[in-house]
């Protein structure tokens, strides 16, 4: 299912460490979403903060985590949960899929606009 | 598996050191009771007490670290509203203010600090405020209308977070402080500076000197300083530093020295008592006293390692210090030592300066503002002792995080 999801990125787009952001118009979700390079492996998560508005794709990614910018509380990339305070609030999580340098992002459902 | 049972164990206090020990020893496993005891109405969140005090919402319940129901979900039981008057060193019993005794078999005593109050004439006259609680925030918020005119004395974290957010909600400030620039040795002269400079950008009258008295002036209130001078204020909200809360550890005849003294592995003079946090001070077999860190970092990094301590595990390995501070529409960040041996070195190029510290070619501490990213490359740049040349920290196009891939 090569033209599943959407494609909103190549790989050699996000440098590893970083993230980027792709616009909630480009993907008809409730929020932005960042995209996460974390040691070759990509990611797909809510882009605000559950603790207060900053841009996760501007944070810190390291071992499997992204760091806050704004006060380095915690998210697991793969699937968005806190591993640290002060943000107490998981984020959504959405399917990422690479195909030959593509990257397709399949919104999850539950943060679709309406 | 925990390597030690600590049993039934009861925190005192429910800060963010207290709440962090309670939830690191149900993920580690522990088996025994927790229960937390706190005489505030919830477990909760401090830093946005002096940033988010005029915000629409300021509910306790967007401060608190975990719902009941999440509390109930980790077998952590609390008892709210409710404040520990009396520690038994021989059976470890905690009594409480309403007379019920808690048994345990380990304590730990998390009882945090409260605000400093100025000794000062006048220093108890109503309109004469501290910022520490929740309710301290709330009498804050409703005593200031838009044009109230507020004299926040001391140019601290606190004070110039307050002072900012005071602003923002119409108030016309007066900052006072008895140095001329305040946070040097925090940040380093250059950025305490440039952060002090903010105030007066923003409006805020900003005077140096020290308080000698508050007085009634009719309605309102003057602030006296030593020099004579004297600033009207219909409120005065003083922020002057903390106080440790040592009173139940002096019950059980713990040592105590401005703070609860506690060793690496937060262990009191008393067997099976323990302290974390802002209370806790730690000192060295050979006397030597470690200075309080006093960040919300701190405080966390404290409570889960006293856990750790508590169940007889290894701590992770804690790297540099860390603390932010919101203030005038900016982020600041820093990291590790500013003051003291080295070389301060200066990135300029943007709005802001970021600043470094580097002592034998390694880097000692950073200060950003806005650029969070520096510090966070900073921090491991220092915890992994990578050596780093002055002139690419001085060059703005030199990302810090680049200096760290080789090392990876």
């Amino acid at each position: 299912m090569a033209d599943e999801g959407i494609l909103v990125a190549h790989v050699q787009d996000i440098p590893d460490g970083e993230g980027i952001k792709i616009d909630a118009d480009v993907l008809g979700t409730v929020d932005d979403v960042a995209l996460f390079n974390d040691a070759g492996e990509i990611f797909a998560l809510d882009d605000t903060c559950s603790h207060e508005t900053a841009s996760l794709s501007e944070g810190w990614v390291e071992n499997g985590v992204v760091e806050c910018p704004l006060h380095a509380g915690k998210f697991c990339l793969r699937d968005g949960s806190v591993q640290s305070m002060p943000t107490t609030v998981d984020v959504a999580c959405h399917r990422v899929i690479v195909s030959g340098g593509d990257v397709r992002v399949v919104p999850n459902p539950a943060r679709r606009a309406q | 598996m925990t390597a030690r049972d600590a049993g039934r164990v009861v925190v005192v206090g429910g800060g963010l050191a207290g709440y962090s020990a309670a939830n690191t020893l149900h993920a580690l496993g522990h088996q025994g009771s927790i229960t937390v005891v706190d005489p505030e109405p919830a477990l909760y969140d401090r830093p946005p007490l002096s940033k988010h005090l005029f915000d629409e919402a300021f509910e306790l319940d967007d401060l608190s670290f975990a719902s009941e129901q999440a509390l109930a979900e980790r077998s952590i039981e609390t008892r709210l509203g409710r404040r520990a008057t009396a520690l038994d060193p021989e059976s470890l019993r905690v009594t409480l203010d309403d007379g019920s005794v808690l048994d345990a078999d380990t304590v730990i005593i998390s009882t945090g600090a409260r605000a400093r109050s100025l000794e000062i004439p006048g220093g108890d006259l109503p309109g004469v405020h501290v910022l520490r609680t929740y309710a301290d925030a709330l009498a804050i918020r409703h005593a200031v209308v838009e044009g109230s005119r507020v004299a926040v004395v001391g140019a601290g974290l606190i004070g110039a977070e307050l002072a900012s957010a005071l602003c923002t909600a119409g108030a016309r400030v007066s900052l006072i402080d008895p140095v001329e620039v305040p946070l040097v040795a925090v940040v380093g002269a250059h950025m305490a500076t440039h952060l002090h400079g903010m105030h007066e950008a923003r409006g805020i009258t900003v005077r140096q000197g020290l308080t000698a008295a508050f007085e009634r002036a009719g309605e309102a209130l003057e602030v006296v300083l030593v020099s004579g001078e004297r600033i009207a204020a219909d409120l005065v909200v003083v922020g002057v530093g903390i106080v440790p809360n040592i009173e139940i550890a002096q019950s059980a005849g713990l040592d105590t020295d401005r703070g609860v003294l506690v060793d690496a592995e937060f262990r009191t003079s008393v067997d099976g008592i323990y302290a974390a946090g802002d209370v806790a001070r730690r000192r060295d077999p050979d006397g030597t006293l470690h200075r309080p860190e006093e960040h919300w970092e701190a405080a966390q990094f404290d409570g889960q390692a006293v856990a750790h301590a508590v169940l007889g595990l290894e701590a992770p390995a804690r790297g540099t210090s860390w603390f932010w501070s919101d203030r005038h529409g900016v982020h600041l960040e820093a990291t590790g030592r500013l003051s003291g041996p080295g070389e301060l070195v200066v990135r300029d190029g943007g709005e802001h300066p970021t600043v470094f510290l580097v002592h034998r070619g390694l880097l000692e501490g950073a200060a950003s503002i806005d650029d969070a990213m520096t510090v966070r490359a900073a921090r491991r740049l220092i915890d992994q002792r990578v050596p780093v040349s002055i002139d690419a920290l001085a060059d703005p196009a030199v990302a810090l995080r680049s200096l760290l891939r080789p090392a990876r």
